[in-house]
């Protein structure tokens, strides 16, 4: 995964900079994870490495697929990766470019996980909590999971907050 | 100990009440591929070099490379159950090891953990297991002796307090049995001693265990183990637990010895998780900071002067230096000192112990080669009669090799030569010494008084072992003040040796042997 992620990057890195350039990296967005969603089905899944499959034929069938989602600068990009057979590294290259944009933005993507749903209150009272916290603004993404037992647990990349009682149980049995 | 019920329950109450519910903030990164005990983890970026790593299930690694998106890490235990997507957590911090007195007369694992079933060990501190040497400024000379309680080796190598002297040799050279004599020597001088077993049998280690417990040796040892069946990465880090064992005492202001056997084993570990993690393999295979890897080790071995020690112990322990001798053992191939690892170590170390297996098989034990063993501080360290009359014992051997070629024409030599010859057997014969009987300093000088004033030269070649029993034994019994006094003070005088000399004499006159 690490060198994946090593050869992920300078796509990644291109893919920002030309957007940025172009000032269209919500439609790259757009690209990338529609991409990321074909590649993500088994059949075309299986197709990228299957010999009995040519480039020609797997760039034509991709584009058919992908026709009206795509633009020229997108189909380029499908075109470069059949050819130097990198398309399986398109779902890192959009993990690495949504972060890229997320911090040229100043957002930080936040995952949190709470016990019980948040009311628009206290989510709106969290968010501010956060964005102090780091100095960013935050785009958070909550999901709800009852197994916390209650609190909440914040992630932001590798760093995690753990304020869950889930989290305090397993101190507490670590400690006795 | 038993406790009722309601006990533990108030006990658990207790830890509850006293809990404190703080909200954790830590890295926390993902185990992308796990190979013989190296782990890759994704994520981490937080992640120091050595720092310790928490795994599912109380497993600790340390992360030893760290990459521009991976760390890689050694499990440090068992690693069969960690798999892909378990989740690693930092702590911040780098690898700890129980440190103290409760430590002595225990065999503690590579991670400080209790295994000879003499229950838990209570240590109050830990310290870190890589830690910097002194520096300058906080040394001192080595100018104390340790003694081996081996005649041929406290008089023509001596060792140092806080000298670090190898003791090289091919396998079954009697390496392990200096460093086992070495230690059971030390009883009674205060000197602390750590063994560490690095690859080793868990019998032989046992059989040492066992044979300084009959001695009465193990009440001031500490013995580390991690053996051939442990992982790579305890057999790596095991020395340095030992060592920060060791400095503990150092820093307290007393005086300890710490033996590595082996670092060979230690150096094959190494460059075991060095390729699994993929590092540049260079000359045999080893990575290219082999060299410093026991050059670290090493260089912890030291003397420090008393105000080092008052700094360190906040003033508690004044006037007293403090001193971590080391006795790292490496194993040859064949007499091949010039392979990598040995070269490294006889250079980073103040001098070596050279053994031979011939010598050994010609039944002259300890093999020592007398030639081919330096020390090169020791001297200044040695007590004045060692120094007064080992000089002589060094020459005459030296002198010894020079002819022994032309032994064989015995009839045909001249008188100074033959004498010579004759001289130098008697003198390897007497550096001959049984294993677990260390002698003392009085002993020894009698014995090195009576080769150097010729003594010796009417005996029998193969009586000259049962000659210095008999003689030693006399001067036990019958010159006890004499002997006590040279073993308190060390000093040689022609007083002493006058009266050494006559006891000598009656000896010879009124006894057989």
């Amino acid at each position: 995964m690490n060198e994946i992620a090593t050869l992920a990057r300078p796509y990644a890195v291109a893919v920002f900079k030309r957007a940025k350039e172009t000032n269209s990296s919500k439609k790259w967005s757009k690209n990338l994870s529609f991409l990321a969603a074909v590649l993500n089905d088994n059949v075309i899944f299986g197709m990228i490495d299957d010999p009995k499959v040519g480039r020609d034929r797997l760039f034509t069938l991709l584009l058919d697929i992908c026709a009206d989602q795509l633009d020229q600068e997108g189909s380029n990009l499908l075109k470069l990766l059949i050819e130097n057979n990198r398309l399986n590294l398109i779902p890192f290259i959009l993990e690495l470019f949504e972060t890229y944009k997320a911090e040229d933005e100043g957002f930080i993507n936040i995952d949190v996980t709470t016990a019980y749903a948040f009311t628009k209150e206290s989510k709106q009272h969290f968010n501010e909590v956060l964005e102090k916290n780091f100095g960013k603004k935050v785009n958070m993404k909550v999901v709800v999971d009852s197994s916390l037992i209650g609190g909440v647990l914040v992630r932001a990349g590798d760093q995690v907050i753990d304020g869950s009682i889930r989290g305090q149980l397993q101190q507490l049995a670590q400690r006795l | 100990m038993q406790l009722n019920p309601s006990e533990i329950s108030d006990l658990i109450k207790k830890k509850i009440e006293n809990f404190d519910l703080s909200t954790q903030v830590h890295t926390e990164g993902t185990v992308v591929s796990v190979t013989d005990g190296i782990v890759r983890i994704h994520g981490l970026s937080q992640a120091m070099q050595g720092e310790m790593l928490e795994f599912p299930d109380h497993t600790f690694g340390m992360a030893l490379n760290l990459e521009r998106d991976s760390v890689g890490a050694v499990i440090l235990g068992a690693y069969q159950h960690i798999s892909e997507g378990d989740t690693v957590r930092c702590t911040g911090k780098i690898l700890e090891v129980p440190v103290g007195e409760a430590l002595l007369g225990r065999v503690v694992d590579a991670l400080g953990n209790p295994i000879d079933a003499k229950g838990p060990i209570n240590c109050v501190e830990t310290s870190p297991i890589e830690k910097i040497a002194p520096g300058v400024i906080a040394r001192q000379s080595v100018d104390q002796p340790v003694q081996l309680g081996l005649k041929s080796i406290d008089s023509m190598i001596p060792v140092g307090r806080g000298q670090r002297e190898l003791i090289i040799g091919d396998r079954q050279t009697g390496k392990t049995a200096i460093a086992v004599d070495a230690i059971i020597n030390q009883k009674g001088t205060g000197i602390k001693c750590i063994y560490v077993a690095i690859g080793q049998k868990r019998s032989s280690v046992a059989n040492v265990v066992r044979k300084l417990e009959e001695h009465d040796a193990l009440a001031h040892t500490i013995i580390v183990v991690a053996s051939a069946s442990e992982s790579a990465a305890l057999q790596f880090i095991a020395p340095y637990t030992g060592c920060t064992m060791g400095e503990y005492f150092r820093d307290q202001g007393e005086d300890a010895l710490i033996i590595y056997d082996d670092l060979t084993k230690q150096a094959w570990a190494y460059r075991q998780v060095s390729l699994l993690l993929r590092r540049p393999p260079g000359r045999e295979a080893y990575p290219g900071d082999v060299f410093y890897l026991h050059s670290r080790l090493l260089e912890r071995a030291s003397r420090i002067n008393a105000k080092e020690v008052e700094k360190l112990t906040n003033g508690r322990v004044t006037g007293k230096t403090g001193s971590l001798t080391a006795l790292p053992i490496i194993e040859t191939q064949g007499g091949d000192v010039s392979a990598f690892v040995p070269t490294n170590v006889i250079s980073i170390t103040d001098g070596q112990i050279f053994l031979e297996s011939n010598l050994f098989n010609s039944g002259i034990r300890p093999a020592v080669n007398a030639g081919l063993s330096v020390s090169r501080v020791g001297g200044a360290a040695q007590t004045k009669i060692i120094k007064k009359l080992g000089g002589g014992t060094r020459l005459d051997l030296a002198q010894y090799r020079e002819l022994a070629a032309f032994a064989q024409f015995a009839s045909d030599l001249d008188e100074s030569t033959r004498k010579q010859i004759e001289r130098g057997q008697r003198v390897t014969e007497l550096m001959k010494q049984k294993q677990y009987s260390p002698m003392s300093v009085a002993q020894m000088g009698v014995s090195l008084f009576a080769a150097n004033e010729g003594f010796l030269d009417n005996i029998e070649v193969n009586k000259v072992l049962d000659f210095e029993a008999a003689l030693l034994s006399y001067f036990k019994s019958e010159h006890t003040e004499l002997m006590d006094s040279i073993n308190a003070t060390g000093d040689f005088s022609n007083e002493i040796g006058s009266s050494i000399r006559s006891g000598i004499e009656t000896f010879v006159k009124t006894h057989s042997w």
